[in-house]
């Protein structure tokens, strides 16, 4: 019973052959945050998303049909290789506590690859280079890794944002056909989205003051929008300030002033949104959520909230705090698995090490691509949002299709074995069927997974 | 050739005693009026309601758009101070038929800027982002009486459908063929699951329903917004069909390079335009009793940002459309595009509560009373419903 809730409340989904949580379901859970996860080199196939970008706006300069074409393939197979390798992460995951968590902040700061071209290329970048290193240390550091990071410099626009007197506004400002000035989405999503929730006691004054901060943090190496404002693109995408398009003078962000010190500024008001209470608060209420029930019991926040601000953000210590949350072994909390969740749990129930590249589409047709939710909210993960019938439906029908691909490859020999998969209980009617040897064994394994339980974690 | 709903569900092997197990309420047969139908499109990320239906009379326009403003020659004028900006030029053949209200300077009741809050006021119809978590069609479907069905033709189960009333969900994903042997040992299965079985069942019902509806020849996950909605209206059309649905298009969160005549904005607004053309073909007869609401979270900020954007706001622009609709005007109680005139000096000052007028159509398009239409609306007793919006 422990041990089904550590490897999936906590986890990914059992494999058949996975017993180590048996013993000690805690203690199997928190040696896995004895180190930093796993890094991940860029995975074969991809290229360097700088050159993509200047080759499309080559070939969109040129407007030949066969070299845009060629474009299109390369920043497809880029977008592919990454995308197999994020989720073959979390398929072959040895410690799949930290990789849930890993995915949970990858979730919470996410970019949005579907949205535009340069966030696109960088996505997989993402999660690999600000989220996956930074998923243990103090909160402050990842937020600043992410905010920083030029796949949310350009998914929320932050790239464009030109301080009204900058430098580059004055100079600019002569020509009337160039707008310049401020974009708040970066500094909207950050406050809203990334530190302190909606209600956590900012105002539009505060919005308009960071996206003053903010302005300068660009990209360089990209192309494009930035290039342009450069006068360059070449080179590797990475952060850069850029001291001409900051807006000079004191800034007042939640009644703390910031006195004009160029990209210190951005740092310090990320420090200072990292350590708010709000921020504690809201990140707690999003942790329970996740692991514990979709209505967070109040007692669980506030733990958790509690050890946030005590360890001034120690993601280490908070995670640990989350293992040790009564709530979340409480058999009548249950979360319904989103589809991710889902697809990962039947990729490791069947015992794949790999992630194939058509569970891309899979994916796609069940809502939650990967990395692609429709807003900077991220995806959701209650009950009401992905239990839905057409959801169940879809479920069931995938379950199908892929227990008659692993069949023919006789992956699975024994459907029996699956039965581990979901809480043994008592004439449960999903064990009967699966030593029914009348059934043939593919139906058998799709069963197991378009179980309503195994849709439960 | 009339066929009643009775004899269509027996003659396609749907009885209703299976309905009723599976938690439907009880069916009256008798003296039940033909049931209309309501469509909410909502387009998340806030669209540019200035953009839209542009207030290109208004004096102060030109100027406070300077640089992203439209010329009146642009568009297809409305009324003296509106028009329709091109993309959504293909609307022009329901405001020509008078089956068209315009909307502007229509809010949600509650002021924030966050996409996510206003989407949680807009779909739940409550005064503010917290309380129940019902959405209001399904509020809607709770006090309607008869028979009636909602579904969500979007992706995955949005908030306005959310609710103790039993919806159907539908989507384009074609993810493998099942036989019934299967889904009867699975129905089997999910008997167990108090808090999944009803949803199952949904499904199950839903599929022997439209049978292989699917998305036509543009085909699954890339078909386009009109395959979406030619889709939906195949669904919602026939005579078992559901009374309440609900639709959303998202990408409408522009904050750079919105454009002009032909830009990315106006595009889009071209592909929603055409979509509800095609949706309208597509119902066929049923168009007749047919509302369609189109409504967003919030209006943009009323002078451009640096980026050839605009930034979240408050008040925007919607559209009712059908033969029911009291058509071809443009409802407004317009505040005005000067600086003292605008919301918090920057966005576009609301006059138009979106639970007046959501009210006011409820009321018109199920004949509810005054009473049924606070319950689907509960914050907002004092609010009256625009029934003028109704013919």
């Amino acid at each position: 019973m422990s041990a089904h809730r550590a490897l999936n409340r906590f986890g990914l989904g059992a494999r058949p052959d996975e017993s180590r949580a048996d013993a000690d379901p805690r203690g199997w859970l928190e040696s896995q945050l004895a180190s930093e996860p796993e890094r991940r080199p860029t995975p074969e196939g991809t290229e360097d998303p700088g050159s993509l970008l200047r080759a499309q706006l080559a070939a969109s300069r040129t407007g030949d049909e066969a070299e845009t074409r060629e474009v299109r393939r390369r920043i497809g197979a880029h977008v592919t290789a990454d995308a197999v390798d994020g989720l073959t992460a979390r398929v072959a995951a040895d410690r799949p506590f930290l990789e849930r968590w890993v995915a949970f902040w990858s979730n919470h700061l996410c970019v949005g690859a579907g949205a535009k071209v340069p966030t696109r290329l960088l996505a997989g970048a993402y999660e690999r280079e600000a989220i996956r290193p930074f998923v243990l240390g103090p909160f402050e550091t990842l937020l600043l890794e992410a905010t920083r990071h030029p796949a949310m410099i350009t998914y929320l626009d932050n790239v464009r944002s030109v301080g009204p007197d900058s430098p580059a506004a004055r100079r600019r400002g002569r020509r009337a056909d160039t707008p310049v000035g401020l974009n708040e989405n970066h500094a909207r999503e950050l406050l809203e989205l990334h530190t302190l929730g909606v209600d956590g006691g900012y105002g539009q004054d505060d919005v308009r003051e960071l996206a003053r901060i903010l302005t300068g943090w660009t990209v360089s190496g990209l192309g494009g929008a930035v290039g342009a404002l450069r006068g360059e693109a070449n080179g590797r995408a990475a952060f850069s300030f850029e001291p001409l398009v900051h807006d000079p003078g004191e800034k007042t962000v939640l009644g703390r002033r910031y006195a004009e010190s160029g990209v210190a500024e951005g740092e310090q008001v990320i420090r200072d949104l990292a350590r708010h209470p709000s921020t504690a608060r809201f990140l707690a209420t999003k942790l329970v959520r996740h692991f514990v029930a979709d209505d967070p019991p109040a007692a669980a926040v506030d733990r958790l909230a509690g050890r946030f601000t005590e360890t001034e953000g120690n993601l280490r210590e908070v995670a640990r705090e989350v293992i040790h949350l009564e709530e979340a072994w409480a058999p009548d909390h249950l979360k319904f698995r989103t589809p991710q969740d889902w697809l990962v749990a039947v990729l490791r129930g069947l015992g794949l090490r790999q992630a194939p590249p058509t569970l891309l589409g899979v994916l796609r047709d069940l809502r939650q691509p990967l990395w692609s939710p429709a807003s900077p909210k991220g995806f959701d993960d209650t009950t009401d949002v992905w239990a839905d019938p057409d959801g169940l439906l879809n479920r069931a029908e995938f379950a199908r299709t892929v227990a008659r691909t692993v069949s023919r490859r006789s992956r699975v020999d024994d459907p029996v074995r699956l039965a581990a998969l979901v809480e043994r209980e008592a004439g449960d009617p999903l064990h009967a069927i699966l030593r029914d040897d009348a059934v043939a064994t593919d139906e058998r394994v799709a069963l197991a997974f378009a179980d309503p339980r195994f849709q439960w974690r | 050739m009339t066929i009643d709903r009775r004899t269509f569900l027996h003659a396609t092997g749907m009885c209703f005693g299976g309905v009723a197990t599976f938690g439907f309420p009880t069916v009256q047969f008798a003296s039940v009026p033909e049931p209309g139908r309501l469509v909410f499109v909502l387009l998340r990320g806030g669209f540019d309601g200035l953009a839209a239906l542009v207030p290109v009379g208004d004096p102060e326009y030109a100027d406070l758009r300077a640089g992203m403003a439209f010329e009146p020659g642009d568009l297809f004028g409305l009324d003296g101070t509106f028009g329709l900006a091109p993309g959504l030029e293909p609307l022009r053949e329901f405001w020509d038929a008078g089956e068209m209200v315009a909307l502007h300077a229509m809010a949600i009741p509650f002021r924030t800027r966050s996409h996510f809050d206003g989407q949680a006021v807009l779909e739940t119809g409550l005064g503010r982002p917290e309380g129940s978590a019902d959405g209001w069609l399904n509020r809607l479907l709770q006090v309607m009486e008869g028979e009636r069905s909602g579904i969500a033709v979007a992706a995955g189960m949005p908030r306005s459908l959310i609710g103790s009333y039993p919806v159907s969900t539908w989507s384009p994903a074609e993810l493998g063929a099942v036989d019934d042997a299967y889904l009867d040992r699975l129905h089997l299965l999910y008997r167990s699951d108090p808090r999944l079985f009803n949803r199952f069942e949904a499904a199950v019902q839903q599929r022997d329903r439209v049978g292989d509806e699917s998305m036509g020849e543009g085909g699954g996950r890339n078909a386009d917004v009109g395959e979406l909605f030619r889709a939906a209206a195949r669904l919602i059309r026939t005579e078992a069909g559901p009374n309440v649905a609900a639709l959303e298009l998202s990408g409408w969160d522009t904050h750079a390079n919105q454009g002009l005549v032909g830009g990315p904005l106006d595009r889009l607004l071209g592909r929603l335009a055409e979509g509800l053309v095609a949706f309208r073909d597509e119902m066929q007869e049923r168009w007749s009793d047919t509302t369609v609401v189109v409504m967003t979270e919030f209006g943009r900020t009323a002078r451009p940002n640096g980026t050839r954007g605009t930034d979240h706001g408050t008040a925007g622009a919607g559209f009712v459309l059908g033969p029911r609709v009291a058509g071809g005007r443009v409802v407004a109680d317009w505040p005005g595009l000067a600086d003292r005139q605008l919301y918090e000096g920057r966005d576009l000052h609301p006059t138009l509560d979106t639970r007046a007028v959501l009210k006011g159509i409820v009321r018109g398009a199920f004949d509810l009373t005054a009473g049924q239409a606070d319950r689907v609306f509960p914050d907002s007793v004092g609010v009256r419903g625009r029934v003028d919006l109704m013919a």
